[in-house]
């Protein structure tokens, strides 16, 4: 059952979607299928006038044939029954524009088979892989050092966001922050920030600080920090949404305070969680940190870039074999105490 | 006998547009067990919540002690829940907490937020939570883990805690309907006991009939959120009952 109010979105919606597809089929034909067939390149540069024209004539097919009643726009909204060259066309349609894309990612990813298992190729292989299987001991002093400096660096990140999470975290609940339009405010604007601030990567926010405070361990902690507060936050509110409200409502019910009602009945029912997630949290910023310290936020990843630019593969090989054993100490450890906190 | 709370014309409508109480009108004498009875649904939980003011009406008055309470807020609002304890089906115990601190969060109300917050409850404090422990029997459990009682001595700990505040009116919201009929008449009597020696007027919601009749003093009925009955508890006859819980419904005792 739909009202017309619906059934008119549907049907903006389907043509919408088949003026897209026919769009998208028509430029991937011409720009990307047909060149790469004929000449062996794709197209470049801005738009051409052919794959305009090619634009425009598939976005017109598609609509056409969603006026017809065999769009995949209206077989992705509403999914009618039909028959005949309709049904055909539609089911097929869909196919179509997938295998397009297939074909124009092989070529936009340079897929070459043939590079895998040339003799050059495997020859290189060859050397690199016995390279990092003889690991050089003789470094690894300087690499235990610097996994110390990566872990106490994750640490720090995570004993630094924790609090900042903690106390953000209550404003991002939507069950404590829904009974008055002002906190509803609160609420959505914390929750886009978060959102924001965790889709951006830590690997650019290392980026950033290291322009920012310098090379080094405390650029790569800072970068942690932000992502780690975001990341918390919203573990964090996620389970003081999940809290009982009965006990809630019993301590209301006593004429607490705001701040009382949320001291003495959601944070009991929430620390256990929250020191699991701080904990989960340390062991991926641990593994984070080595990451980020490729890019200049010290660390074992730091070193682990300076060798690798060096074309030292022995080297490489003990950094490698450090940052698998820690990670896999911490994963298993961490993995252990969450499980001893249920 | 002085009339304590005063229900009058009440409506409550939530947000999503159910209507749970529909103009709604009683009064509560001082030092009476009044017990509201009706199917789920009915409103009871709904009632209670508006008496405390845990919600607000959409319509009409709620007077306690001869003051409107119907839309106090802030400071009043707290004070005006102060006054009134509350206990629950499900105890709504802090589980992690000791059996002493449950008790002593029925103080909250009355102190600072940062002294609770900080944990320091005073002497005199204790010794009255000790007390309101002693009066429900369990004061030698004391330092044990709320969650680690049963769920009879959990609902003592919460009329602890409602003892803590000294209220002049207690609430019960279906009291014992997560309990056996053995613990259910244990806790029923501790009730009795706040209603008959200490004078606390207690406002009870109940399933079940034969409870009624052995605790209550008056009974109103509702049915679809409207008030359907009001009277004596041996008033409620056999075609009183069908008319508040359908034909299909059969009395089951509690002894």
């Amino acid at each position: 059952m739909s009202t017309p109010r619906q059934r008119l979105f549907s049907a903006i919606g389907g043509v919408a979607i088949d003026a897209l597809a026919g769009a998208y089929a028509g430029l991937i034909l011409v720009r990307v299928v047909v060149p790469s067939v004929l000449y062996g390149a794709e197209g470049t540069g801005p738009l051409s006038v052919e794959e305009c024209i090619a634009m425009a004539l598939g976005t017109a097919g598609c609509v056409l044939l969603g006026l017809f009643g065999a769009g995949i726009g209206r077989s992705l909204l509403e999914r009618p029954q039909r028959s005949g060259w309709q049904a055909v066309v539609t089911a097929n349609i869909g196919w179509f524009v997938f295998a397009l894309t297939v074909v124009a990612g092989w070529v936009y990813a340079r897929i070459d088979p043939s590079a895998l298992f040339s003799a050059q190729g495997l020859q290189g292989a060859g050397r690199i892989f016995s390279a990092l299987l003889s690991p050089e001991f003789d470094i690894i002093g300087e690499a235990l050092r610097a996994m110390v400096e990566t872990i106490y660096l994750a640490f720090m990140a995570t004993f630094i966001a924790v609090p900042f999470s903690f106390a953000i975290s209550f404003f991002c609940a939507r069950n404590l922050m829904n009974d008055a339009p002002h906190r509803r405010a609160i609420y959505v604007f914390l929750r886009f920030l978060t959102n924001f601030s965790r889709s951006i990567e830590p690997l650019i926010w290392a980026i950033v600080f290291s322009v920012w405070v310098g090379i080094g361990p405390f650029a790569g902690m800072l970068a942690l920090v932000v992502h780690t507060i975001a990341s918390l936050t919203k573990q964090y509110a996620e389970q003081i949404e999940d809290v009982d409200h009965g006990p809630m409502e019993a301590i209301a019910a006593t004429g607490a305070r705001r701040s009382q009602v949320i001291w003495f009945s959601v944070v009991p029912q929430c620390v256990i969680p929250f020191l699991s997630f701080t904990i989960y949290r340390w062991d991926i910023n641990v593994r984070m940190a080595t990451i980020i310290g490729l890019v200049g936020g010290g660390g074992i990843g730091n070193m682990l870039i300076q060798y690798q630019g060096l074309a030292r593969w022995n080297e490489v090989g003990m950094i490698v074999i450090i940052i698998a054993i820690v990670v896999w100490i911490m994963d298993v450890v961490s993995a252990r105490v969450r499980e001893a906190l249920k | 006998m002085d009339t304590l709370v005063s229900v009058r014309n009440l409506s409550l409508t939530y947000p999503n547009g159910y209507r749970a109480l529909k103009d709604v009108s009683f009064d509560v004498q001082a030092g009476e067990f009044l017990v509201v009875i009706g199917l789920s649904g009915s409103g009871k939980s709904t009632l209670m919540r508006t008496i405390n003011r845990l919600l607000e009406p959409t319509d009409g008055q709620v007077m306690v002690g001869g003051q409107d309470v119907t839309h106090v807020a802030g400071e009043a609002l707290r004070h005006h829940r102060r006054s009134i304890g509350m206990i629950f089906q499900q105890f709504n115990l802090i589980k992690r907490h000791s059996v002493l601190h449950n008790v002593l969060y029925g103080a909250l109300g009355e102190m600072p937020a940062w002294q609770s917050m900080a944990g320091r409850f005073s002497k005199e404090q204790v010794d009255e939570a000790m007390r309101c422990l002693e009066v429900v029997g369990i004061a030698d459990r004391c330092h044990h883990r709320a969650d680690a009682l049963s769920g009879g001595q959990q609902q003592r700990v919460a009329i602890a805690r409602a003892l803590m505040q000294r209220p002049k009116i207690l609430l019960a919201d279906e009291p014992v309907a997560s309990l056996d009929p053995a613990t259910s008449h244990s806790v029923m009597r501790y009730l009795e006991v706040l209603n008959k020696e200490y004078g606390t007027t207690v406002i009870c919601n109940l399933h079940f009939l034969s409870l009624v009749r052995q605790y209550a003093s008056r009974v109103v009925a509702l049915k679809g959120g409207a008030k359907v009955f009001e009277g004596m508890p041996e008033e409620i006859t056999e075609e009183w009952f069908r008319a508040i819980y359908g034909d299909e419904a059969v009395e089951v005792e509690i002894r």
